[in-house]
């Protein structure tokens, strides 16, 4: 109990001094908070976007809020969230361990927890957990980069980052199939962390060490970005980059004849699953899905990233 | 005959380590999968799809297994959706695909089985032209052989690596479940048992079998 207290008036700390509620109108159907990572990456903006629309269509009110990655923070905003008695919480987390004792938090203060886009390693906790089949891309997305590659070649990997299990499972889905290709051979593996900083920083340092590679395939699109400008600068256009995530800027970077392709994953739809799922969920008691659902990928390539437009593929 | 005995020996290969691990006392094989501690999610999910190999997963195919010829035909007369809710298996929630579990005879058209990603390419309707993919591996695209168990949900693992780890583990079953026979394929029939996940009216057939014989 004292513990529980403690976190209460943190959060009643936190909420006092951060101006980010944006209540739209009085909504009657209460608040839903929405928590992802930083925007400056488009693909978590798209999912706080497209379930802040989906929230307010159905009548609530919304608190966004980014937790940076910071396991630590995001434990603060779900305290926040808890002190504000948000009738739901819509979550893409800051670590798949880290983040099990803050949605049983939430939890046990009576307020239902929703994931998109990153699994946490527990069930039964979050009523949803709604993730893009990150194994399924992946080998879309290494099938692809194998066949522009002439299924032979050095290459190079950019993992993301290591605590978030879509880090792993796309490197694993990568290496499931492109491992099979005996001539395919990696000359350098290394983490950017998710980050187009770190992606053109990491670029530079391996093309200099490893000036003959063919192609790079990486974890990401912020990292494919930083990679290509990389590439970019140093005369090395010839260089194959595939990414991952479909955002717009590797959309424009294909139909400019620079990334190759990129794996999109339905960022804005699933953020609006999760709110109807969460509205369901509050309204009968239910979602009447199992909790953890998977979403399939689409490879992006030069043939159909004209239709791609913020984490959606038109018909 | 000795075609036959070696995927079988592969088989048991696979599975000695696990029949001689002391770790597992429990027949639940959930549970013994998890006992398994310090190993990796590729040995854990290899184990356990042993396991529900014979037990669970080749009743389910026989349970449901259609033949491919009126499948088809009903898939573009009235559509997947109304195939898929006939005969079709699939997790539940929005953007998952179809599975169908079929059985079928034809000609083999093409077969390419110096890949990796080795396949036969079968004509089931006597038009010359090929209908259906048969993926004979070790690459198996998919994880159609996973999505189609119905007893399979991904709530209950840990998270998609282990879940992946459980498809490539029952792709390789699959895999070490069919042999072929010396010499030319194209020309000769051959039937088939097994499952193909389906995710547009028109796209191509690419069956994981389960079940092989050439004639």
């Amino acid at each position: 109990m004292k513990l529980s207290r403690r976190h209460f008036m943190a959060g009643v700390a936190v909420t006092a001094i951060l101006p980010v509620a944006r209540p739209v109108f009085a909504a009657e159907k209460g608040l839903i908070a929405i928590i992802t990572p930083s925007h400056d990456n488009p693909f978590f903006k798209a999912e706080a976007v497209g379930a802040e629309a989906r929230a307010l269509e159905l009548g609530y009110e919304t608190l966004v809020l980014v937790h940076d990655d910071d396991p630590n923070k995001q434990s603060e905003l779900f305290d926040s969230a808890i002190a504000r008695g948000a009738k739901a919480i819509v979550l893409d987390n800051a670590g798949a361990d880290a983040t099990v004792a803050a949605v049983q938090r939430a939890k046990d203060a009576g307020i239902p927890s929703f994931l998109i886009d990153r699994e946490i390693k527990e069930s039964g906790i979050a009523v949803s957990q709604i993730v893009s089949n990150n194994y399924q891309g992946a080998q879309l997305g290494a099938e692809e980069f194998v066949r522009l590659m002439g299924e032979a070649g050095n290459y190079v990997e950019l993992v993301g980052r290591e605590a978030d299990t879509n880090a792993g499972i796309r490197s694993s889905g990568y290496h499931d199939i492109i491992d099979q290709y005996p001539d395919m051979t990696m000359v350098a593996q290394q983490s950017a962390n998710w980050s187009q900083t770190e992606g053109y920083e990491k670029m530079e340092t391996i093309l200099q060490a490893n000036p003959d590679i063919k192609g790079v395939i990486c974890g990401n699109d912020t990292m494919a970005m930083g990679a290509w400008a990389a590439l970019e600068a140093a005369g090395r256009t010839d260089v194959i980059v595939v990414g991952f995530d479909g955002s717009n800027d590797v959309r424009d970077s294909i139909l400019a004849g620079g990334i190759k392709a990129t794996v999109l994953q339905p960022a804005y739809r699933q953020a609006q699953i999760a709110v109807e799922q969460a509205d369901q969920y509050l309204t009968t008691g239910s979602t009447g899905q199992d909790e953890k659902q998977l979403m399939d990928c689409v490879l992006i390539n030069g043939d159909n990233a004209a239709k791609l437009e913020t984490f959606a593929l038109s018909a | 005959m000795r075609d036959l005995f070696t995927p079988l020996a592969i088989l048991s290969c696979a599975l000695l380590p696990l029949a001689g691990c002391k770790i597992v006392k429990t027949p639940d094989p959930q549970a013994a999968a998890t006992e398994v501690a310090g190993t990796t999610d590729e040995a854990r999910m290899a184990a356990y799809a042993g396991e529900i190999w014979d037990s669970k997963v080749l009743p389910v195919i026989a349970e449901h297994a259609v033949p491919l010829t009126g499948l088809r035909g009903k898939i573009a007369s009235e559509g997947l959706d109304a195939a898929g809710a006939a005969h079709g298996l699939r997790p539940v929630g929005e953007a998952n695909p179809w599975n169908f579990a079929a059985t079928g005879e034809g000609v083999i058209v093409e077969a390419n089985t110096a890949s990796r990603a080795a396949k036969l390419l079968v004509d089931i309707d006597a038009d010359g032209a090929a209908d259906v993919t048969l993926q004979l591996g070790p690459v198996i695209r998919g994880t159609s052989l996973r999505d189609a168990m119905p007893f399979l949900i991904f709530t209950d693992f840990r998270d998609q690596i282990e879940f992946a780890k459980l498809a490539g583990a029952l792709n390789a079953l699959a895999h070490a479940a069919i042999t072929l026979p010396e010499g030319e394929l194209v020309g000769r029939t051959v039937g088939f048992e097994g499952v193909f996940t389906l995710r547009n009216k028109g796209d191509a057939i690419e069956l994981v079998p389960t079940r092989l014989t050439v004639q």
